[in-house]
């Protein structure tokens, strides 16, 4: 399907936060109950609508867990947004976001646009941090904050789709260069004279004569 | 029938002449640009990538290391990624297959009764020139040796069934003859292919094979494998490379100069002879000699060694820098295009483990030289038992295949250049590497046993 642009955006945060939950919830509508843990990065595409223009997100969930942390930090490059994610339930996914915040601004590029996810909001039982706490630590690095369940689905939309906007607005203000596609931004393949294609695109099928089959 | 078929062919073919497409002698040579590939570009078919997927695994500047989203057989683990830009496609190319050789018996008690020997593949191809040989033998060889197995799975199974009175060759050498064939053929139909499909390029081949109570590894070229075990680890296959088949490729051009035209020598000098030392005496070694002697310098010394450069940079008539696997039927020297084919080989080497004392953090490692260019045995088996300590099952292989292919890609430090986390170059090169636990093979052994024991005794 054509796009008017594409943005890149990545998913960091504590291994268990429900990063992976949060892109099925936003890709399929969809909640799943048990931990599959990511290993090292998986990807997810949706496409959404902004001021009437088609803009297809391209998402790389990282994964949280410890071991995987120099591969996935080679994924911040070239992202056009973030979503930093900490579970509501665990105080300490919420003590290791400045952690997370250094990483991402020393790796990516100055104007990837950071939204701050305070997770699993559907369990107010069992909440650690205060949702004072998330505004408090948006207001003070300038991160735009929200909380969501990816279980309810609540804010699960309006998370993806505001990163998109705040991105939309930075590319009206020309703050990105949207010709640099290490800015995480392309254009889509109907406003761009080429195209990349695969070799040999021009063959019939992908099994077509393997003569020992 | 058949001649009329000819006759079109060849009309065909004049047809192009006419509109201007030379004709060289080279028969493989003409009108390549308007075949088609044989099979079309893409990841491993288990990988199960979506276009977009495709393209974005092939993002030189994030290097993304992928993995299948579906468990392979016993979880094995499989991880890649692509090159640092060296070619806009990962040239390397995985498969895994599981296949069953079947035996139907009947006899006047039990009637008609099915003997099944199941096995498991895994191969991995490391393409140059082209992505198109390696996507062959990803797609075609399993099939191949399939058919070399079905070919000796009577006797195969006589081996296995009445261990005692073996009327047959012990079943080792009927699976390592099937994978030789195998290999042979393989490199045939890439040869084959040469007149109905796009230029296929070459690639080197490894490949695992789980029968019975044994592993084979048959390798071909610079991949390789390990078992490893705890932080040690053991080889399961040796690199053939310029440098390693240096007697074999340097006795062929002594048994047939001919072969190495105009522009090569099979000897070996100290360094280069110069033709102002001409009638002086240098320092040379030829093919049958470990050792060095002297000799007075002639024109024909003047020649370029067959094989030139030392290690990762060695190479088979200036050009090839792997003497083993697939394809590269048409490539010559770079000046007086001698053909290069008659150095390669096809022939796989074949190790034979038997994992009947297996345990259970012990696994396969097949990777590309993408990895083995900076990640040695002992490096690799102490990821892997990181990797198998953190994680579960489930997770346990993909995990460590990951993690191997991360420590070998490094991280990009400025736009230009990986590092490794010591500061020292990481692999530039498309990396593939599959992890493979063994104890579920040896527990597979085991409930084969089991079943045809009953049987065997019943009857
Ligand atoms: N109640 C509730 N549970 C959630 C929510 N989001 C995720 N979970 C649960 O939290 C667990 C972890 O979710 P994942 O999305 O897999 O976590 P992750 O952040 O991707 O973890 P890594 O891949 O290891 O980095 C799962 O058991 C989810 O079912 C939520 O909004 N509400
Ligand atoms: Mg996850």
């Amino acid at each position: 399907m054509s796009y008017a642009y594409l943005f890149k955006y990545i998913i960091i945060g504590d291994t268990g936060v429900g990063k992976s939950c949060l892109l099925l919830q936003f890709t399929d509508k969809r909640f799943q109950p048990v931990h599959d843990l990511t290993i090292g990065v998986e990807f997810g595409a949706r496409m959404i609508t902004i001021d009437g223009k088609q803009i297809k997100l391209q998402i790389w969930d990282t994964a949280g867990q410890e071991a995987f942390r120099s591969i996935t930090r080679s994924y911040y490059r070239g992202a056009a947004g973030a979503l930093l994610v900490y579970d509501i339930t665990r105080r300490e996914t919420f003590n290791h976001l400045t952690t997370w915040l250094d990483d991402a601004r020393q790796h990516s590029n100055s104007n990837m646009v950071i939204m701050l996810i305070g997770n699993k909001s559907d369990l107010e039982s069992r909440r650690e941090v205060k949702k004072e706490e998330g505004e408090a630590f948006a207001r003070e690095h300038g991160l735009v904050f929200m909380e969501t369940s990816a279980k309810t689905a609540a804010n699960v939309e309006e998370a993806f789709i505001n990163t998109a906007k705040e991105i939309y607005e930075k590319i009206q203000e020309g703050v990105f260069d949207i010709n640099n596609e290490a800015n995480g931004i392309k254009i889509g393949p109907q406003h761009s004279p080429t195209n990349p294609s695969l070799p040999g695109a021009g063959g019939a099928g992908g099994s077509q004569g393997s003569s020992c089959c | 029938m058949f001649s009329r078929f000819k006759n079109a062919v060849i009309g065909a073919v004049s047809g192009l002449e006419t509109n201007g497409i030379p004709t060289p002698n080279d028969p493989h040579s003409y009108n390549k640009q308007t075949l088609a590939p044989k099979f079309l570009y893409g990841r491993p078919a288990f990988l199960n990538l979506s276009e977009d997927e495709v393209q974005m695994s092939a993002d030189h500047r994030l290097r993304p290391i992928i993995h299948p989203s579906m468990s392979l057989p016993h979880h094995a683990g499989y991880a890649e990624c692509v090159n640092a830009g060296k070619s806009k496609w990962n040239e390397d190319q995985a498969v895994y297959r599981q296949g069953v050789l079947t035996r139907v018996e009947y006899n006047d008690k039990q009637g008609v009764q099915k003997f099944s020997i199941p096995y498991t593949y895994y191969g991995i191809f490391d393409g140059h020139a082209g992505v198109g040989a390696a996507l062959c033998a990803a797609n075609q060889l399993h099939h191949i040796l399939h058919e070399k197995l079905v070919d000796a799975q009577d006797d195969i199974w006589i081996a296995f069934s009445e261990k005692k009175r073996l009327k047959t060759k012990p079943s080792d050498l009927l699976i390592t003859g099937a994978l030789e064939a195998a290999f042979k053929e393989m490199d045939q139909v890439i040869a084959e292919d040469r007149t109905k499909y796009q230029a296929a390029g070459g690639c080197t081949a490894l490949v695992a094979l789980f029968i019975l109570d044994k592993l084979f590894v048959a390798n071909a070229g610079d991949s390789r494998a390990i078992i490893c075990k705890d932080n040690k680890f053991t080889l399961m296959s040796m690199d053939f490379t310029p440098e390693n088949e240096r007697d074999r490729i340097r006795r062929l051009a002594e048994q047939q100069p001919n072969l190495l035209g105009q522009e090569f020598t099979s000897k070996e000098y100290v360094r280069p002879p110069k033709s102002s030392e001409l009638g002086k005496t240098v320092m040379y070694r030829d093919a049958h000699m470990s050792g060095w002697a002297y000799k007075t310098l002639q024109v024909d010394d003047l020649k370029v060694s067959v094989i030139t450069g030392q290690g990762k940079r060695s190479r088979v008539m200036g050009i090839i820098g792997v003497t083993r696997g697939f394809g590269d039927h048409d490539i010559l020297s770079l000046y007086q295009r001698t053909p290069i084919k008659p150095f390669l080989s096809s022939h796989p080497e074949v190790q034979v483990h038997k994992i009947t004392n297996v345990t259970e953090n012990e696994v396969l490692v097949m990777g590309t030289d993408g990895l083995w260019d900076v990640v040695c045995g002992a490096k690799a088996a102490e990821v892997v038992a990181k990797s198998l300590n953190t994680f579960m099952e489930k997770e346990r292989y993909v995990s460590a295949a990951t993690c191997l292919v991360g420590s070998a890609r490094g991280s990009l430090v400025n736009e230009h250049s990986w590092q490794l986390k010591d500061g020292k170059p990481s692999s530039a090169d498309d990396i593939s590497v599959f992890v493979i636990p063994l104890l579920p093979y040896k527990l597979e052994y085991e409930k084969l046993l089991g079943k045809y024991s009953e049987t065997a005794e019943s009857s």
